[in-house]
């Protein structure tokens, strides 16, 4: 019980904070709706239909949006050294990446779901044949994205070259998840029927366990000195 | 059994050095020590921070590790903190070895370093109560407020760290550090950046923490200060402890000169 | 273990399968018999295929030797795994550039998202990864344990990448497929297949063993300025 009351006591710790500086929130939000303008400039509406590349052109957003904010997941923690004070309480380390990844799942979650309303005002798209099933493809594709971004942020952190690392340690990863959270994201925007996109949804949310479990076993690996 | 112990003889007869003759001490028991090392060696690559200390402390000592730039002195408050692993030797505090695996001996260790461990964005009250939930600590209701007022922060309590200022931020780091009365406190370089004033208050402070039930290890670049709240005293020089022995060997009036002989006879 | 030896060692397998390579390249050229429907632009697959299978299983040492050296810490682990992440390197950028010249020359395209050829390309990042966060570090220790934390991750997501770029590319059908491998291959290619995956596996451990050593005389080195420093 002490265990997620740790975890609690962090996701509660990053949350009052961003609510506080507002820093990744405002600037992915910004993203969000920006990368929507461009798109929009971007797409020639004589020859492409926005509806057949919007499924895509939301996940692209979602991700490099959420590039932005899991990137900046360690540097609030390292001014002062805050963070090394969390390493030296007695919280597992699985314990603090999971109240990390928690607290960027829901921030990232909150970007997408903004993502997805922005383009279905700037594309004039419908929500589609089940909304509780696009949410949870876009819930299931968050928790995969913001685990493995986790992890690396940390392991980029700790390099010299920073944040500018992460999307080449990341992005080789994201595959299936932009290949399945695509997939069910265009079909369903198409109105096809939720069976179609039963499978990709399972294979995100297996993706994502797999991505939680292998960030919070590996991230005393990362965060030993 | 504790005994003194001289790396090597300097080989000075001027005034500073001490003639003890060897080990004439009380022996300590198991069950006294609270913290140990033994045979610490870091190493990064071919650099050789720590090149193998040992130590055993008992409960009210306080050790204050003397030393230049690079000798290795914050790497060893690393390894003992438990903020990093050993390449070789062991730490263990009260008889439990310092195991990466287990995070419980984390509750008996508190560490205040120059850097100050908290979050600017959050207040002074919110920062204790975050560290406090970490500890597992379940009276924070009241303890929150009373450690406040033990370092003077009750009317900051509500105040952003980023608005306190740096003695104030120090005080509360302390505050922090000892929230979860830790056996073993280690200071690094506590008294970088402060004022006279500011170091005053350290000192009341930290003279309050020689109450026989803790132990401190005090790593400084200030002699004055180091030499007044030790009872024991370590000059380190490259990864070793050139000299270690108690405070009662020493001629406090002549140590400045005593500390450089150390440091310049190993180099 | 000598490392004089080691280098011989490896060496001495190197040549070995360079010798074999250029025997398994004319055999594909001018002794086994051309493939009906591809012509003689699938002989690089007698290339191709083994370089792949070589690329792959590579990482998996890389991976598993990574996760070995994380939880015992034995540098000889860690010097297997970058070892085994620099011939799995070398054999998939063999592949890469094989595979569109043999696109190219079969079907007039470079690149058609071939799941095997793209699940390789996706794995040589990963590698470079690996390499990148390696070198990226001031303490060599903490590179070693961040490029062992990217190997694992890889391996633990390849077989994601593989079913999803596989189910992608049964939705998008291209209109060439690569013939895939398989016991219906008639006796003489079967043949030297089979003698090239061998070559390529001598190859490979002929890199990995002269990697090692290498590695051997760095950690040597290391441990000689230490000991330099402390005295």
């Amino acid at each position: 019980m002490a265990y997620l009351g740790q975890i609690r006591a962090i996701v509660w710790k990053d949350l009052l904070l961003e609510l506080r500086t507002r820093e990744r929130l405002v600037s992915m939000g910004a993203f969000a709706v920006l990368a929507a303008v461009l798109f929009n400039y971007a797409i020639d509406k004589t020859i492409v239909r926005p509806q057949d590349v919007a499924a895509g052109l939301i996940w692209m957003t979602i991700i490099f949006g959420g590039l932005l904010g899991v990137g900046r997941t360690f540097h609030l923690e390292a001014q002062n050294g805050a963070f090394q004070g969390v390493l030296m309480s007695p919280t597992p380390k699985d314990a603090v990446f999971l109240g990390k990844a928690i607290s960027n799942f829901l921030l990232l979650y909150l970007v997408s779901l903004l993502v997805v309303a922005v383009f279905m005002l700037f594309f004039d798209l419908e929500l589609g044949s089940s909304p509780t099933a696009l949410a949870l493809a876009l819930g299931f594709g968050s928790l995969g994205f913001v685990s493995l971004g986790t992890l690396f942020a940390a392991v980029s952190s700790g390099t010299r070259m920073g944040e500018t690392l992460l999307p080449v340690l990341v992005f080789p990863l994201l595959v299936p998840m932009v290949i399945y959270g695509v997939g069910a994201t265009g079909r369903l925007l198409a109105l096809r029927p939720v069976t179609e996109v039963a499978g990709s949804i399972r294979m995100l949310a297996a993706f994502a366990v797999m991505a939680l479990g292998a960030g919070a076993f590996l991230f005393r690996f990362v965060l030993e000195d | 059994m504790r005994h003194v112990r001289r790396r090597r003889s300097i080989g000075l007869n001027g005034p500073g050095v001490a003639t003890l003759p060897e080990a004439a001490s009380p022996s300590k028991t198991v069950s006294e020590v609270v913290i140990k090392a033994t045979g610490l060696v870091r190493e990064f690559g071919s650099v050789v921070a720590v090149a193998g200390i040992d130590l055993e402390l008992g409960a009210g000592e306080f050790l204050t590790v003397f030393g230049p730039n690079g000798a290795g002195k914050s790497s060893l408050l690393g390894l003992l903190g438990g903020s990093a692993r050993p390449t070789r030797g062991t730490v263990s505090v009260r008889g439990e070895e310092l195991d990466f695996g287990v995070e419980g001996w984390r509750h008996r260790i508190g560490v205040l370093s120059h850097k100050s461990f908290l979050y600017s964005e959050l207040t002074a009250a919110e920062n204790l109560r975050f560290f406090g939930r970490l500890f597992g600590l379940t009276d924070l209701a009241t303890r929150v407020p009373e450690r406040l007022e033990q370092v003077g922060l009750t009317s900051r309590a509500h105040l952003m760290v980023s608005q306190l200022s740096h003695g104030m931020r120090q005080r509360l780091a302390l505050a922090r550090a000892l929230l979860h009365d830790p056996d073993v406190v280690l200071l690094d370089e506590p008294y970088t950046g402060l004022d006279p004033s500011a170091a005053a208050v350290l000192r009341g402070v930290l003279t309050e923490l020689k109450d026989g039930r803790r132990t401190v290890i005090m790593v400084t670049h200030n002699l004055g200060e180091g030499l007044h709240l030790a009872s024991r005293v370590a000059i380190q020089v490259s990864g070793r402890f050139a000299w270690e022995g108690e405070v009662a060997e020493l001629d406090a009036a002549n140590f400045e000169r005593f500390y450089h002989c150390v440091v310049e006879g190993r180099t | 273990m000598s490392g004089n030896g080691l280098r011989k060692g490896g060496v001495a397998l190197t040549v070995l399968g360079l010798i074999g390579l250029l025997a398994v390249y004319w055999l594909a050229f001018f002794w086994v018999s051309t493939e009906i429907r591809q012509g003689v632009a699938q002989r690089i697959f007698y290339v191709h295929v083994p370089a792949a299978w070589t690329a792959f299983l590579a990482f998996g040492i890389a991976a598993l030797t990574s996760a070995m050296y994380l939880w015992l810490r034995d540098e000889r682990l860690d010097r297997a795994a970058v070892s085994a992440a620099e011939g799995g390197m070398v054999f998939g950028t063999i592949m890469l550039i094989t595979g569109p010249l043999w696109g190219k020359i079969a079907w007039g395209t470079y690149w058609n998202w071939e799941p095997r050829l793209t699940l390789t390309l996706l794995l040589w990042f990963i590698f470079l990864g690996y390499f990148m966060v390696r070198s990226a570090t001031d303490n060599p220790e903490k590179g070693k344990r961040f490029a062992a934390v990217v190997a694992i991750v890889g391996a633990l997501d390849i077989p994601f990448i593989h079913l999803s770029v596989v189910w992608f590319r049964s939705l998008h059908p291209e209109p060439v497929v690569l013939k895939p491998e398989g016991p219906s291959l008639p006796g003489d290619m079967l043949i030297l297949l089979l003698a090239s995956v061998a070559v390529f596996q001598i190859l490979f451990f002929g890199l990995f063993l002269f990697r090692y050593s290498i590695e051997n005389v760095r950690g040597e080195v290391e441990s000689r300025a230490r000991e330099a420093t402390v005295a």
